[in-house]
């Protein structure tokens, strides 16, 4: 390979270079480049391990609080009493009422979405007491019994914390908005003991773009957090993970239907949750007291009929199903019990989070699926733990739509590639199913729910995005050389309408000439100089066609066309654009 | 911007933004030691309450209260997730509730986890053994008594090839009981009731040999083990060694006189000493008068049996015309006298085989033999080696 031309280096800058990168070049005094490298770049790196640090510890202290309300409401053994199974999540139900209307009203629902309300509205800013509140009442919630999980509070954690240090520090807005983010990795990566999927979700779900300086923080910050939670817990997984096997390419058709089953599961879910939370909310302010001590009374009663497995995030009863230790008929009722369970809690505003309810319906849902159709088609292999497993990810896929999370936890979570294929074929039609029946995902339609319009990842994924090549123009008229006379260009423009011709200068960049410059230079007496004298100042950057499109307004309004380069070979023109080009293709964008 | 602020800039930078790491240090490090402590009290509460369930849940496992053991093991497990005894406790509760099912599906994890345990190798091969996968069972079987087991268990390796080979013989494998039965005798010290168990084993596949061996063996260590005597009797006299059998049987008899069956195989054992004509080194008159005494009961024999007297034999030589064994019978009793015997020694064997071919047909119609007949019939297996 030859290396670049300066040329290309150049006029191609604009691709990999920021504006305030290329802003911060002028001036240039030792003072400066001090400040833009070491704090710009490299401190805010140092910070994301800090952030990971803090969220790593916070989470730790998290758990313990979480088991710790469980010990002293529920009991330390296994089989609760009847009284403690209806009493605690009630008069739990009660105390966080108290503490979500009148003490840390931002601690109610999960803390996705207030993490994206903090990077995209309030320049990163999440009050302190945000995360106290959601530690007390979440750990309260969850330790008594709600049908919620400790992942999402710990991702609100993490940002709140991110977010206290980065005012501390007193960073630029731009930096404190993504502060935030990079502590909600932290804190999902310690919570749910899997790096990977936390900076994935954080991506895909919060910030929804992939740049080296995010990315850098996040995984930076997500591992920092990991290292310090299992100093602590341990590396073990939240669950055992049993031997995962495929053993015939025909059992795909029976992760297809687990897809399938999980898919409108899914669909049932959240749009339980979009129909009853509104209800909830609406309901005389006086209610807002007792909703979650109902929701408590009916998690009890769910438990003490024979169902305690809803209670709580129910990672052991995950274990359990994964090692095949309930039957498929008691691990439907189950996946349908903890639909009903965590509705009840997240509907009633009680604080805590959608991850481990959805993880524990997906895990019985797959379990329950892979026994039934094994019942049915017995030469079908069964293992529990593997559509336990699959059965995680197509919810993650379908309820949360967050497809790579969804691939990339399963993966992580077992430590096996082997179940990638069913993994990627299952959430296909989860994530299909769910799109198609509910074309609103849960995280936007509960932000929307709250009033916020915070920005739709999904909907951003499967924008379209225009590209130069939706609005270039064939080149019109003659191409003309450096070597050529003024009066070549002169006998050009007689020869044709267009205005602009273009130049091919020498080292594959170009320049163009309007008519009436071109006029102005021969009455000058230069029709015999080379253009590429005239216009040696004059050279303009070119586009690809495959660029997007708003890469075109960056030169559109200081010269009349910009020329676009064929990438293999950048001096011949595929096309030409113009600032109108640029400008009636958004408008039919518009129409459309 | 003149140099000036710059270098006021970079000054302010650097006092404030050091400043801030060393304190953003220093509050991980408190934040950190803080965290160990609670850490260190988690942790110990966790440990308590798994050790107080636990004990609670192996009380009432050797109690045989399965049904109270599973919620305390259940329990255990929720402060010790992955304590390898509480799930083996907890899978064992299971079984003892005959929540089979249940306790496979802990019992092959654990066996994912540590395959080289006997315990639940063992438990293993009882769940195949009882849903009839032999094939299965006899691996778990095998694993178990090759496997690890815990100091002080050692001897369960021995247990379970006991087991095995009772497991075998249920499903009537006597072959393959007996290859498992003679690895079994290497590992059989000489205490008395082990090898009480093993001779015992090896009398029900009818290795007379090897059961004599080890009841012999268990007769050193305790001379007066009734059930090494009556054992050792039983398999002298499936070998045929009817004095040996005479000898142990007796011993047992007097030291247990209530033992009807050794008492009836003694006195079998006695009447096939009396009444076997060929045995060695006895007089001929003595030998005459037992073919007599044998012929006589074989015709008492023929006349209780008329179905085995009417049966028909082979000629017993070409030309001679087949005839029942009635007729046989009263052919040759004429014969069948001290001087006829003196005269044709011959007639020794023909009038014993007679008697034979009498016993065993009449045995197959007429059920139930006599002392005498049943001691005919076993000097016939003696020397015709059927």
């Amino acid at each position: 390979m030859g290396s670049i031309p300066e040329a290309h280096k150049s006029t191609t800058v604009a691709e990999t270079v920021s504006p305030s990168q290329a802003v911060s070049v002028e001036g240039l005094t030792p003072a400066r480049v001090l400040r833009s490298v070491f704090r710009e770049e490299r401190f805010f790196l140092i910070l994301s391990v800090f952030i990971g640090v803090f969220s790593g510890l916070a989470v730790v202290c998290f758990r313990f609080a979480i088991d710790w309300c469980r010990i002293y409401l529920l009991g330390t053994g296994a089989e609760l009493s009847p009284w403690r199974l209806i009493l605690a999540p009630t008069l739990a139900g009660l105390v966080i009422a108290v503490l979500a209307i009148h003490v840390f009203p931002a601690a109610r629902g999960s803390g996705v979405n207030q993490t994206k309300a903090a990077l995209y509205i309030y320049d990163g800013y999440i009050p302190f007491k945000t995360a106290i509140g959601k530690f007390i009442a979440s750990s309260v919630a969850i330790g008594a019994g709600h049908s919620l999980g400790p992942e999402d509070p710990s991702l609100q954690i993490g940002a709140t914390l991110a977010s206290a240090i980065g005012r501390r520090m007193k960073l630029s807005r731009d930096r404190m908005r993504l502060l935030a983010p990079i502590g909600a990795a932290a804190g999902l990566a310690a919570a749910f003991n899997a790096p990977i999927s936390a900076v994935l979700f954080v991506i895909e779900e919060v910030i929804g773009r992939w740049t080296a300086g995010i990315l850098g923080s996040v995984v930076l910050s997500a591992v920092s957090s990991v290292v310090v939670m299992r100093w602590f817990l341990g590396s073990e997984s939240l669950f055992r993970i049993p031997p995962v096997e495929l053993r015939r390419p025909s059992e795909l058709i029976a992760y297809a239907i687990l897809g399938i089953i999980g898919g409108f599961a899914s669909v049932a879910f959240s749009t339980g949750i979009s129909a009853l939370r509104p209800r909830c909310r609406n309901m005389p302010p006086w209610t807002q007291y007792f909703q979650p001590a109902v929701a408590g009374l009916l998690i009890g009663v769910i438990a003490m009929l024979g169902a305690p497995q809803v209670m709580g995030a129910g990672y052991e009863y995950m274990d359990e199903a994964m090692h095949g230790q309930f039957t498929w008929q008691f691990l439907a009722i189950l996946a349908a019990l903890k639909i009903i369970a965590t509705l009840l809690s997240f509907v009633s505003g009680t604080p805590g989070g959608m991850f481990a309810p959805t993880l524990f319906v997906g895990a019985m849902l797959g379990a329950a699926v892979g026994g039934a159709e094994h019942a049915l088609l017995p030469h079908f292999h069964y293992a529990a733990g593997t559509y336990a497993l699959v059965g995680m990810g197509v919810l993650f896929a379908g309820f949360l739509r967050v497809p790579m999370t969804s691939v990339f936890m399963v993966l992580e979570v077992s430590q096996n590639y082997t179940i990638i294929v069913p993994v990627i074929v299952a959430n296909t039609f989860a994530y299909v199913i769910s799109r198609t029946l509910q074309p609103t995902p849960i995280f936007d339609l509960l932000s929307r729910q709250d009033g916020l319009d915070l920005p739709s990842m999904e909907e951003i994924r499967e924008e379209n995005i225009l590209r130069v090549e939706d609005a270039m123009q064939p080149v019109s008229g003659p191409v003309l050389n450096a070597k050529d006379p003024l009066d070549s260009a002169i006998l050009a423009f007689q020869g044709c309408a267009a205005s602009v011709l273009m130049v091919r200068m020498p080292g594959h960049s170009w320049a163009c000439i309007e008519r009436e410059q071109a006029q102005t230079l021969l009455n000058e007496g230069k029709g015999a100089e080379t253009l590429g004298t005239l216009l040696k100042e004059c050279e303009i950057p070119y586009v690809h066609p495959d660029q997007p499109l708003d890469t075109v307004l960056r030169y559109v309004d200081r010269w009349p066309q910009v020329p676009v380069a064929n990438r293999a070979n950048l001096s011949k023109l595929d096309g030409m654009i113009s600032q109108r080009d640029v400008l009636e293709r958004y408008r039919d964008l518009g129409r459309e | 911007m003149t140099a000036q602020s710059n270098n006021l800039d970079l000054s302010q930078y650097l006092r404030r933004e050091p400043a801030m790491l060393a304190i953003l240090s220093f509050i991980a490090i408190v934040f950190f030691l803080v965290v160990t402590a609670i850490s260190h009290l988690y942790f110990g509460q966790q440990d308590a309450l798994a050790q107080r369930w636990s004990s609670r849940g192996l009380a009432d496992l050797n109690s045989h209260h399965y049904d109270a053991a599973i919620p305390e093991y259940r329990a255990a497990l929720l402060y010790s997730r992955d304590n390898f005894d509480y799930r083996l406790g907890l899978a064992q509760a299971l079984m003892g509730t005959h929540r089979t099912a249940e306790a496979y599906a802990y019992f092959i994890n654990l066996w994912a986890r540590h395959p080289e345990n006997g315990v639940v190798n063992v438990e293993l091969a009882r769940i195949a053994a009882e849903r009839g996968d032999t094939a299965e069972a006899l691996r778990y079987y095998h694993n178990a008594i090759y496997a690890n087991w815990p100091a002080g268990q050692e001897n369960q390796a021995r247990e379970t090839r006991f087991e095995l080979v009772e497991y075998l013989l249920r499903i009537n494998s006597k072959t393959q009981a007996q290859s498992e039965l003679i690895s079994l005798a290497a590992y059989v010290d000489d205490d008395a009731t082990q090898q009480d168990r093993l001779g015992a084993l090896f009398l029900r596949i009818s290795d007379n040999e090897h059961a004599f061996a080890a009841f012999h063996r268990g007769l050193t260590a305790n001379p007066r083990d009734v059930i090494a005597l009556t054992g050792a009797g039983d398999a002298a006299y499936g070998m045929g060694r009817y004095a040996l059998a005479v000898r142990y049987l007796q011993q047992a008899v007097d030291l247990n006189p209530h033992d009807y069956i050794s008492n009836d195989r003694l006195r079998t054992a006695r009447f096939v000493m009396e009444m076997d004509p060929f045995r060695p080194q006895i007089r001929v008159a003595d030998r005459n008068r037992k073919v007599i005494e044998a012929f006589a009961a074989a015709g008492d024999r023929l006349k209780a049996c008329p179905v085995a007297a009417s049966y028909g034999v082979k000629a017993g030589a070409p030309g001679k015309p087949a005839q029942d064994l009635g007729a046989q019978w009263a052919s040759l009793k004429s014969q069948i006298t001290p001087g006829g015997l003196h005269r044709d020694p011959d007639l020794v064997d023909t009038a014993m085989n007679l008697v034979f071919t009498v016993e065993r047909q009449a045995s197959e119609w007429c059920g139930t033999p006599s002392d005498k007949d049943a001691a005919l019939l076993l000097i016939a297996k003696l020397h015709e080696g059927s």
